[in-house]
């Protein structure tokens, strides 16, 4: 038989733990019992002298000692007032935080969308837009713009006369500029196999090449010259055919001006 | 002029509102329960009183923490009793009166330090009370608070846990190493008598 333990002795004294269980066992074991009828004893002698009594005044004497000691809480108002300087001052750098964030979001979420346009407008129409990647950096030429641009030297080109060739000048510095652009849209015209644009863009490019690099600079007969050889007149019109040709040309051009390049 | 008439909730929010009088009705109403804990814990009158003061003093600056649905007695009688609990726990080396504990069942007795009060001359003069109290100095702060609050206070395991912020089984364990130990000083001193 397993005899309780003086723990569950106690507890059962104080009333606690598995009473019926610990009773049923009492009363079939007589050790436990004599046990439990000392503990009961001992608890019983344990008689602690009573504290001494307080007179009625004695929670008015703690009071006295202790009011002097109490700072007043501050009422509900002033206490908002006061935190108010603070808790204005936080939410004032909340909000510029904020602000801050949202500003740097935006600027990131528009750089993003207009990337991500230029890669559709180029998936969508391969012929409007040549990426050269270089170490670095992202070249994107729109071939709209560069179409305008040569549409632009070409009716320059062709009111260039005798009495003004101080005006050549500019268009030497305007052929240089246009033929990298030039060849790298000749080169993605030959890999979308587009040859009417292929051929107008290879004419396009002995014609700047001419302008750019002619020994000894433009004169009214080189001008004349390159004029009659480039047959300009019939490159103009076969330019402006090849712009009317693209769509959507002002969005191209307005999405190129955001972030064409990088 | 004290205002007794508040209750403690009325009393608790007009504090709060910035009315400082109006926590002497708290004050006045609870004193001498908690000045009855403080006692049987700490076992004297002067420190009983401090801790009073002390754990009213600590209620009123803690007051805004305080829950309304609360009991304002169960929460500074708590308050109290960790007072009581650090005192002796702390002032228990600076005790005129040391006392040490053997684990040699032969001389399993209290040692009193002041020759004054030397056991034999207490049994002598019958003085099994005093003997009493000397023997509840021998406990640990935990088993002696665990002790009065289950002896003398009549609390259950669960309310001694949480008035010492300590695990059910601690507290049931601290009663019952007090018990014990009580119970083999009680024994010692039956033999000498």
């Amino acid at each position: 038989m397993t005899h309780l333990s003086e723990e569950e002795l106690i507890a059962h004294a104080y009333g606690e733990g598995e009473m019926a269980a610990v009773k049923r066992h009492l009363e079939g074991c007589a050790a436990c019992s004599h046990t439990y009828t000392a503990i009961e004893s001992d608890l019983a002698e344990m008689k602690f002298a009573e504290p001494p009594g307080r007179g009625a005044g004695y929670g008015e004497k703690v009071w006295a000692s202790l009011s002097g000691s109490l700072p007043a809480y501050e009422s509900a108002k002033w206490k908002w007032l006061r935190g108010g300087r603070w808790r204005s001052l936080s939410y004032a750098a909340a909000c510029a935080l904020l602000l801050a964030c949202t500003f740097a979001g935006g600027r990131l979420w528009e750089r993003k969308q207009a990337q991500s346009r230029a890669k559709i407008s180029s998936q969508k129409n391969p012929q409007q837009v040549a990426h050269v990647p270089q170490p670095g950096r992202v070249v994107v030429v729109v071939l709209s713009d560069h179409l305008d641009r040569s549409e632009r030297l070409l009716v320059e080109l062709k009111h260039a006369d005798a009495e003004s060739i101080e005006m050549a000048s500019p268009l030497r510095a305007e052929a240089r500029s246009m033929l990298a652009a030039n060849r790298i849209c000749r080169q993605n015209a030959r890999q979308q196999d587009d040859p009417r644009l292929a051929t107008a863009l290879d004419r396009l490019d002995h014609l700047l090449e001419e302008l750019a690099n002619q020994p000894g600079g433009l004169n009214v007969a080189t001008l004349a010259r390159l004029q009659n050889e480039a047959n300009a007149d019939g490159l103009l019109f076969e330019v402006r055919v090849l712009r009317s040709r693209l769509p959507n040309q002002q969005a191209a051009s307005a999405g190129h001006t955001k972030g064409g390049t990088t | 002029m004290l205002r007794m008439d508040m209750n403690d909730q009325a009393a608790i929010q007009a504090v709060l509102a910035g009315d400082k009088e109006a926590y002497a009705a708290l004050v006045v109403r609870h004193s001498a329960r908690l000045f009855r804990v403080a006692f049987r814990i700490t076992g004297n009158e002067a420190d009983a009183e401090d801790v009073v003061q002390e754990a009213l003093l600590r209620g009123y600056r803690k007051l805004e923490s305080f829950e309304s649905r609360s009991d304002f007695g169960t929460w500074i009688y708590r308050i109290a009793v960790r007072c009581a609990l650090d005192r002796i726990g702390g002032s228990k080396v600076d005790e005129s009166t040391r006392i040490a504990e053997t684990t040699n069942g032969e001389e399993d007795k209290v040692q009193i330090a002041d020759q004054a009060a030397g056991p034999e001359r207490l049994l002598l003069s019958g003085e099994i009370g005093a003997m009493q109290e000397i023997a509840m100095h021998a406990l640990s702060a935990t088993e002696r608070t665990a002790f009065v609050l289950r002896h003398l206070e009549d609390r259950t395991t669960e309310e001694i846990a949480a008035v010492m912020g300590i695990p059910p089984n601690t507290a049931k364990q601290s009663v019952f190493r007090a018990v014990q130990k009580l119970r083999r000083r009680l024994a010692t001193l039956k033999v000498k008598t």
